[in-house]
């Protein structure tokens, strides 16, 4: 589904990706781990397009996006959700306009439709009731639930998490890991930046370790926790696990 | 003379008081619209420069964005007043009102485009990324996220900008409009006494700017608590 190819990133003479090759098939579930400043945050946000790349290509559904004009651009993204680490709600729209604001705009749902379908993703995530409320009245877990129904609201193929979790208090994680677990089992591809071990020990098909601007190993959860191969690999594990 | 027998000769004799009433119906009329033109050159100035300074578009409107706020900044309101009405306007046969619209709406442009853009910048770029990765547009996640969000910052800083150009409208008598300020002084002419007119023009301004100032704090106290909301 997402096919990447020599993918390299610089900020300005800091080169940030080094050439990554990459696959991601339909229905897979990647997790990415690795030290801050790996380039994690820096490749998932790529395959969007939120950051252009340096060099190298990517192709979604077979076809190459790197070069694409701006209004491609934005029928490609339609396509992906993202997730944030900071949530980015819309702090002046109540939640339901949050959900509704881009499938309305963008004329894919009237405003009823989109009413109908913010409804059911607030049942989905569990937050049914605050469908009036505003942003700021959230807690930091229910926040990031609203922000995957807002992404789920565009009926994306793709799921880009950029360390959902990395900014919840350590009770709200829970709830969010298990709301992006029965997103899993429902079927989503997902890519996934998270520190959250057990989270990739559970759901994911596949573990990439990223180190330094490249993928340094990868394999199923499995064999990837219990016998990584690359040193740095293991010297990240001993620290994290 | 006694102060009851000056009151009557500067404002009762001859229907004097006409020329204030008149004067601030005319000062009102110019801050009015020049406020409208200063909002939206304001806004179309601070929203080239900002989609400039983030993604690096625009580079030639900005060049004349910034070209304009130099300009404009950088000289003194009455001067460029006098260049309107004088030089650019000087062969077209236009109402001095419109003209002194015109150049303080300009004027009051740039001070809003830069206060509009301070606006804007403070919205957290991740605003910005959140309706990309939707699939929205620069153009609509600017007007439906990133601009309503920095109007609600800048609204007090905006509306204080409305006060300062009341007063500003001051300088219109330079091309002989009958301001309110005009109209103080056109009663001390005639009269030759100074006190009386010169003071009522003043307490008029600063009735205005306290009410204005007052009303622009009950806004902020009231955008405050709607942020708790």
């Amino acid at each position: 589904m997402i096919n990447v190819k020599g993918l390299k990133k610089s900020f300005g003479k800091l080169e940030v990706l080094k050439g990554i090759d990459e696959n991601i098939k339909k229905g897979e579930k990647v997790v990415i781990i690795g030290p801050s400043g790996s380039g994690k945050s820096t490749f998932l946000r790529c395959l969007n397009l939120l950051e252009t790349p340096t060099a190298g290509e990517i192709y979604f559904d077979g076809k190459e996006i790197t070069h694409l004009h701006d209004r491609e651009i934005n029928l490609m993204r339609r396509r992906m959700g993202m997730v944030f680490q900071h949530f980015n709600l819309f702090p002046h729209l109540s939640i339901r306009k949050n959900i509704t604001l881009a499938p309305v705009k963008l004329g894919i749902m009237s405003q009823a439709e989109a009413d109908k379908k913010a409804a059911e993703l607030l049942e989905r995530v569990g937050l049914p009731d605050k469908a009036n409320d505003y942003p700021a009245r959230l807690s930091g877990g229910q926040k990031q639930r609203i922000a995957i129904a807002r992404a789920l609201a565009m009926n994306p193929e793709v799921m880009l998490f950029d360390e959902p979790t990395s900014a919840l208090d350590p009770e709200m994680v829970g709830e969010v890991l298990e709301l992006m677990k029965q997103l899993a089992a429902d079927g989503m591809t997902m890519v996934v930046v998270t520190h959250e071990m057990g989270f990739a020990r559970e759901v994911a098909s596949r573990v990439i370790f990223m180190s330094d601007g490249y993928v340094v190993e990868q394999n199923t959860p499995d064999k990837f926790f219990t016998s990584p191969e690359n040193q740095r690999l293991k010297d990240f594990l001993s620290k994290v696990l | 003379m006694d102060f009851i027998e000056s009151f009557k000769q500067n404002f009762i004799e001859n229907d004097r008081w006409t020329y204030l009433t008149d004067g601030l119906k005319t000062t009102l009329f110019i801050t009015f619209f020049s406020v409208i033109i200063g909002m939206v050159l304001g806004f179309i100035v601070a929203v080239i420069r900002s989609t400039y300074l983030r993604t690096g578009k625009l580079l030639i409107p900005d060049l004349l964005c910034r070209l304009y706020l130099t300009v404009i900044r950088g000289t003194p309101v009455v001067v460029q007043l006098l260049i309107i009405y004088f030089v650019i306007f000087a062969s077209v046969p236009i109402s001095k009102t419109l003209v002194a619209v015109i150049a303080f709406g300009i004027n009051s442009g740039a001070y809003v485009a830069e206060i509009v853009r301070g606006g804007i910048m403070a919205v957290d770029n991740g605003q910005l990324e959140a309706g990309r990765s939707l699939g929205l547009d620069y153009r609509q996640t600017m007007i439906s996220i990133v601009l309503p969000q920095a109007f609600r910052t800048v609204l007090p800083a905006l509306a204080n900008e409305c006060i300062v150009l009341l007063k500003e409208t001051s300088v219109a008598g330079y091309i002989a409009i009958a301001d309110l300020t005009k109209g103080g002084d056109i009663i001390r002419s005639q009269t030759f006494s100074a006190f009386l007119p010169l003071i009522a023009v003043a307490v008029i301004y600063l009735v205005m700017v306290v009410v204005l100032t007052k009303l622009v704090s009950i806004l902020e106290r009231r955008l405050a608590a709607n942020d708790k909301r």
